[in-house]
């Protein structure tokens, strides 16, 4: 719900400046002409709370204008259940362009239920795509999606608490940081940084930034890789971050949301998406500020867990040229633009500058160092419910030793990342 | 999310309620031809029903359970016959046989809370004045009719590490050792939660039942008893109990189908957790068929839930069988 | 005389506690429906939500679609609960009164059919379904609704049907009625209890069922089959979970139910006392 409210409140601040930019999606690269659309339905299917309500009217007049005769029709899907769903959905042919989360679609790819987009890549504007985004969407050197929009995760603050606690200005390192905690521990502040245990995508970060990763190629395989000293040293970073935090060690961020605890105002720092910072109405917008997760250095920050969506055109759909007349329109730089002035990370770095907020500047800067889990079919499986590496977090916070905790679930990781397809 | 799981919210007398009464030899209507295939007319639509509906489906099941079919093969359509693999697979691992072992009890420890409790509480409706009696039924009847998703998400939350009710109670009441307990830190305090919300869903059912039937007992039955200088604990096992035998029998038997079932709620407290420890057969087989798409596997779980759940159950189908017979 | 008072009591005592741990979690349920985000989420719990606000009920019924869901949870779930009552009935009758090859076999299929482990089923419904053309349908919806309760059914009313004595069927044969008449004028009103009760088994099931109709009917535009339960669910994603809405949802959800209970709770246990004597 926040979420579509920053959103539209983006949205309205970038209509005047976006328009100029213009749509490039004009060309028409498909074959025929306007009479081929007559009684076409495009069905597309995208996320609950991803794109803005303007967004999704303003492409639907877009498309029907430039492709007469053709409807669009959106179908908003609910998160509930979403991989049946989608899975379900390819087998029928009954949805023609898809959102997919960029640690599904390797998954997805490798299902064939997608169509494959390599020979219209640069039609859809692919050269300009940094290759961190892009990855996710390709698959065995074949593009299977294109990349839409972005997010990652920044720290919020609350700034009368910092103010409080004697801190002026932001940390540029992690020791800068937990010096920033300490004082606001000092002062009485509740939770310093609020972190729960099982808040996963700050500790794959946090391994990113070391070099490693959560799982590592064996020869043809792939296995768990919490054994490593990189996770290792991760850990001890995330340890002592929820050491300053009366979150609970065996629950998520959404266990209570942690947005509805910000406003509280009994933490001073949270580790969060934009749409979680709290609405003005709850906290004064001057009163919340935001900064990347500091590296281990002051030249850059630390490394983020990026997630994002993108689209898909399903094999099974019967309207693919039409499909990728949709995805030019809605990749094109007036419908990126409108993702971007709605606090996204969009596909295009010289989109960027269109981050008009304090949140969307700290995510944009932190994207730079954004990194995406192994782009392999099984990846998902380990996502699923009960998320290993999330069961992993608990454990060791709970006391649990390191190492032998580790291979217990790098097994499990293991098992999972090695399931048939 | 789990429709038979569901702890059937009815007051019936039981299915075996009626299997002993009827004396006698039934009454055979006409002797003409239509009358010998009356019955079979009668019972058309519902053969029909189950063959086209359940039958059908359930065949697709052991069908899909000797193949290897996840995402791909869904998607693009395809057989792949893999024989006994999924089978295979199960019975070889040892998260089956554990989850296997630990669904079994913890059906035996909610049916027994549940029949115990609900047939205490049956007791106690029949004992109360019309006042209190209708405070009591109001309870059970909300606590009855409340959704699934509800119920399950307000007792994640009454549970709360920081912000439960259950631990600010706990703290008032001077145990502050439990100002901020975790209940979901260990297998044996998430099932204490799981099995609070099934015995709390599925009392008012036994209980409404156990009301119903002490009403039809004659009193003089109970003032026989009385006279004989019967106590409490011999009323009920030389009077209730033996009048009451097939209800007992038949939600039993209906409360070990549910629970063994029950999916949502073990499901929703803790997803199974901590460490996979509170898994029962039906979490399980979701996690490995529906949740990681691996439809195969979970067919073929699915098949060995309803095998072991057949088994448990042959005693109870033969004294059923028995009844049958004396009709 | 201190004895009696202590008798009557204790169990008056009990009662109350009992109500307490049964109505609370509903209580809990209703009120934060009515609570700020910030008094929901509270170190002090608010137990009476004295700032209500009513911004949680018209967030969960502003939501897309959501009277097409109401009429489409409507429909199906009196459609399959009327067609289980009716297929159940003729044949409860059957099997209580007539004596035929296959009678025990029939229930013991009835009896196993209760095992049915619908929600593994689900893909399996869902391939059939698909091939046959049926998605975005209220129709099998409804079909499979029905056989989730038909063997509950008619093992129910079974139990109703074996305990209304027979003589009095005889007898109104003897008075001239034919067997059908002597069903509906005497086993019919005798059987109402029963048939409410196992209706409101049926509308529970049918009501609440999830994992089917998620598969089935996964478009959501105008004229969309979708039922309540998605909507249930939609507040609870993976942006995190909108407990107010949820609670207010599962407010309004559950008051149907609630209805249907008072309507029938009081003449379904009543009847049963008059009943099922012979139980």
């Amino acid at each position: 719900m926040k979420r579509q409210l920053i959103a539209a409140v983006g949205v309205a601040a970038m209509v005047v400046g976006v328009a100029a930019c213009g749509s490039s999606a004009g060309t028409d690269s498909t074959a025929g002409g306007s009479g081929d659309y007559k009684g076409k339905t495009l069905t597309v299917w995208l996320m609950d709370g991803s794109a803005p309500q303007a967004w999704q009217d303003g492409i639907k007049a877009d498309f029907e204008s430039q492709y007469p005769g053709a409807k669009l029709d959106i179908q908003i899907q609910k998160w509930d259940g979403i991989g049946q769903k989608v899975t379900t959905a390819l087998s029928e042919g009954s949805v023609d362009v898809l959102e997919i989360g960029n640690t599904q679609t390797a998954g997805y790819a490798a299902t064939g239920g997608l169509a494959d987009l390599t020979p219209f890549k640069a039609d859809l504007g692919g050269n300009d795509w940094p290759a961190n985004l892009n990855a996710s969407a390709v698959q065995d050197g074949k593009q299977y999606a294109a990349p839409w929009y972005f997010a990652n995760r920044v720290v919020i603050y609350n700034k009368a608490l910092w103010t409080k606690a004697g801190i002026s200005g932001t940390p540029k390192t992690l020791d800068e940081y937990y010096a920033d905690l300490d004082k606001l521990k000092a002062a009485g502040v509740q939770d310093p940084v609020y972190l729960p245990g099982e808040e996963w995508y700050t500790y794959f970060g946090l391994v990113a930034g070391n070099g490693g990763g959560l799982a590592k190629q064996d020869g043809s395989k792939w296995v768990g890789n919490l054994e490593s000293p990189e996770a290792k040293d991760a850990f001890a970073t995330f340890r002592k971050l929820q050491g300053y935090s009366t979150a609970p060690k065996d629950k998520d961020e959404a266990t209570p949301q942690q947005s509805t605890l910000f406003p509280k105002g009994t933490i001073g720092s949270m580790i969060g998406l934009g749409w979680e910072a709290p609405a003005p109405k709850d906290m004064p917008a001057d009163q919340v500020g935001f900064f990347p997760l500091p590296g281990k250095t002051a030249d850059k920050p630390s490394s983020v867990f990026l997630g994002g969506s993108n689209l898909a055109i399903a094999q099974a759909s019967k309207k693919q040229a039409l499909a990728r007349d949709f995805l030019k329109i809605a990749l094109s730089d007036k419908y990126e633009g409108q993702m971007a002035a709605a606090g996204d990370v969009p596909n295009k770095t010289s989109l960027d500058s269109l981050a008009s907020t304090d949140v969307a500047k700290a995510v944009v800067q932190a994207s730079a160092n954004g990194a995406t889990t192994p782009n392999i079919a099984s990846w998902a499986n380990v996502e699923n419910d009960p998320n290993p590496i999330k069961g992993f977090l608990a454990a060791v916070l709970q006391g649990a030793d390191y190492d032998s905790t580790a291979k217990k679930y790098d097994d499990e990781i293991t098992k999972r990342l090695g399931q048939s397809q | 999310m789990a429709v038979q799981s569901e702890p059937a919210r009815v007051t019936a007398p039981g299915p075996g309620t009626g299997g002993d009464a009827p004396e006698g030899p039934a009454p055979v209507a006409g002797r003409g031809p239509l009358s010998r295939t009356a019955p079979y007319l009668l019972l058309l639509p519902a053969v029909a029903a189950t063959l086209v509906l359940l039958v059908w489906p359930l065949t697709e099941t052991l069908l899909l359970s000797f193949q290897n079919l996840n995402k791909r093969q869904l998607i693009l359509h395809l057989t792949e016959w893999n024989g006994l693999d999924n089978y295979r697979a199960q019975l070889t691992s040892g998260e089956f046989w554990h989850t296997a072992g630990r669904s079994v009890a913890f059906t035996a420890v909610n049916v027994v809370l549940i029949m115990a409790g609900g047939t205490l509480v049956g007791l106690l409706l029949n004992r109360l004045g019309g006042t209190m009696r209708l405070l009591l039924s109001i309870g059970l009847i909300l606590a009855w009719a409340m959704p699934f998703v509800a119920s399950t998400t307000v007792y994640t939350w009454l549970f709360d590490s920081r912000y439960g009710v259950v631990d600010w109670f706990l703290d008032q009441l001077g145990w502050h050792g439990m100002a901020t307990y975790d209940w979901y830190g260990s297998q044996l305090s998430t099932f204490f939660v799981i099995v609070l919300l099934i015995v709390w869903g599925s009392i008012p059912f036994v209980a409404f039942n156990t009301y119903a039937g002490l009403t039809t007992i004659p009193k003089e039955l109970y003032e026989a008893a009385r006279m004989d200088g019967a106590g409490a604990t011999k009323v009920f096992t030389q009077v209730i109990f033996p009048s009451l035998r097939p209800f007992f029998l038949a939600t039993t038997f209906l409360e070990v189908i549910w629970v063994f079932k029950c999916f949502t709620q073990v499901f929703a407290i803790n997803a199974g957790g901590p460490e996979r420890l509170t898994e029962t057969l039906p979490v399980y087989a979701f996690v490995e068929g529906i949740g990681n798409q691996h439809y195969g596997t979970g067919a073929a779980i699915a098949v060995l839930t309803i095998v072991m759940l057949g088994g448990l159950m042959t005693y109870y189908f033969r004294i059923v069988l028995r009844q049958e017979e004396e009709l | 005389m201190r004895r009696s008072v202590l008798g009557r009591g204790w169990p008056n005592a009990v009662a109350v506690v009992l109500f307490v741990f049964f109505a609370f979690p509903v209580y809990w349920m209703v009120t934060t429906a009515f609570k700020q985000d910030r008094d929901i989420i509270s170190r002090t719990p608010v137990f009476l939500p004295l700032h209500g606000t009513l911004e949680h009920f018209s967030r969960a019924t502003g939501a897309d679609r959501f009277w097409t869901m109401v009429g489409n949870s409507l429909t199906v779930t009196l459609a399959a609960v009327a067609g289980s009552l009716l297929i159940a009935t003729l044949a409860a009758f059957a099997v209580t009164r007539m004596r035929f090859r296959g009678r025990k076999a029939f229930v013991l299929v009835i009896m196993m059919a209760q095992m049915a482990p619908w929600e593994v089923m689900t893909i399996s419904i869902y391939m059939i379904v698909r091939d046959d053309g049926m998605l975005n349908s209220l129709v099998p919806l409804t079909a499979f609704y029905l056989m989730m309760v038909l063997p509950f059914t008619i093992w129910t009313l079974r139990g109703f049907m074996a305990a209304v004595p027979k003589e009095l069927e005889e007898s109104a044969m003897v008075d001239g009625c034919t067997r059908p008449q002597a069903f509906v004028r005497i086993i019919f009103p005798l059987l109402a209890p029963g048939l409410m009760s196992t209706s409101l088994f049926g509308f529970i099931t049918a009501w609440n069922e999830l994992p089917l109709v998620l598969v089935l009917n996964k478009a959501t535009g105008p004229g969309t089959a979708q039922t309540l339960p998605l909507w249930l669910t939609s507040f609870q994603t993976t942006f995190g979970d909108d407990w107010g809405a949820t609670m207010a949802a599962a407010t309004l959800f559950a008051v149907p139910v609630l209805i249907i209970f008072l309507i029938f709770q009081r003449k379904a246990v009543g009847g049963l006392t008059d009943g099922a004597v012979k139980g």
